[in-house]
């Protein structure tokens, strides 16, 4: 499995360029980046109205099921999910090996259009996933200002 | 892999409960839920895929942020797995990107080959993932303490936590909430020092 390189804040910042792009073509509600371990990256549109943490966690997992059906049934060819709704849709489209594109879309905007806009913006985010990477290869984490408040105890049991 | 964020300063870890079916995984996420003190807004919604029996269907999932780390904002994202052996596939998806495990075993003697069978098959998802265990922080939790025919710790001890390096356990009772944070707590105590142990020679 791919890991996603450290993003620093130029990164972000191409990346939500790509996310904007894309939506302003496509007329669409919300794009978002996510990891396929089902984390959330980055996010643009419309973030206050869906929850977008848990968004980001199902996508992944209902893309990696299909993904997984898909060479069950002997397609190589998978890379994207659609789900159609009445009031919203979504489109989950592959980025690279570590990384998803998921756009949330009025049904009322065309999924051509979407899946149309979806692609350039794939290879916006998948080369500026690739520059992160060579410009980090190892990716360590640099955690030193990290502090732990309180060590005995990171969660704590509301009392009764 | 957790993701770290030097943009916004945010930090992503991903925390999986495995064990045998209807050992307990749910309720640790469910007591979670219930009881975790936190700062207005920083806990997420429990997301429970799940048949109409309650049994898990694909995952369990909940974000939640620990109060007391200051400079990253750190998110933890608990997942459980389906316990029943025909769901594997699903196990495999969900470990996707694991940073820490917990392994929630049946204290109940007859449920003893179950919690083997699911310790084996954990090493062989995280081997068909290209991960090893003795890489992952992971702690062990013997849960349904309050049962009558439960086996001795030791016994589970030399089961399932016999290895070069011994992990953490913990005795528990789930439903109770006993046992529920202090497994919590050193798992992601564990994860943390691995993160700030790995970051630190590349800076320094």
């Amino acid at each position: 499995m791919g890991t996603l390189p450290q993003l620093i804040e130029e990164d972000i910042q191409r990346l939500d360029e790509a996310l904007r792009e894309l939506l302003e073509k496509s007329d669409a509600t919300t794009a978002l980046i996510i990891d396929k371990g089902g984390f959330l990256i980055s996010g643009q549109g419309d973030t206050r109205q869906f929850d977008l943490t848990t968004i980001a966690a199902l996508a992944s997992g209902a893309y990696m099921a299909n993904q997984t059906i898909a060479n069950l049934v002997h397609e190589t060819n998978f890379n994207s999910v659609y789900q159609q709704g009445e009031k919203y849709s979504m489109f989950v489209i592959c980025i690279d090996e570590s990384s998803l594109l998921v756009v949330i879309f009025k049904a009322s905007v065309s999924v051509g259009a979407v899946k149309y806009f979806a692609v350039p913006a794939v290879k916006q985010i998948a080369d500026q996933m690739q520059i992160a990477q060579e410009r980090d290869p190892g990716g360590g984490l640099d955690l030193s200002v990290l502090n732990i408040a309180d060590p005995s105890a990171l969660f704590k049991k509301r009392e009764a | 892999m957790a993701i770290i964020n030097q943009a916004t300063k945010e930090l992503q870890v991903k925390i999986v409960y495995y064990g045998p079916a209807m050992g307990g995984k749910t309720t640790n996420l469910v007591q979670v839920h219930d009881h975790v003190q936190t700062a207005a807004g920083n806990k997420g919604k429990l997301v429970s895929l799940a048949t109409s029996s309650d049994r898990t269907l694909f995952f369990d999932f909940l974000p939640i942020e620990a109060m007391s780390i200051k400079g990253f904002k750190t998110k933890f994202q608990l997942y459980t797995v389906p316990g029943q052996v025909i769901y594997n596939t699903t196990r495999q998806l969900v470990l996707r990107g694991v940073d820490g495990i917990v392994f929630v075993a049946d204290s109940q003697y007859e449920k003893m080959p179950e919690n083997v069978d699911s310790f084996t098959n954990l090493e062989e998802n995280l081997k068909s993932l290209k991960l090893n265990l003795a890489d992952i922080p992971y702690v062990l939790q013997y849960n349904k303490r309050d049962l009558p025919n439960v086996a001795p710790v030791e016994y589970m001890e030399f089961l399932l936590n016999n290895r070069d390096v011994q992990v953490p356990s913990f005795a528990s009772t789930a439903h109770k909430c006993e046992g529920v944070f202090e497994t919590l707590n050193m798992i992601t105590r564990m994860l943390l020092h691995k993160f700030v142990s790995q970051g630190t020679p590349q800076y320094a």
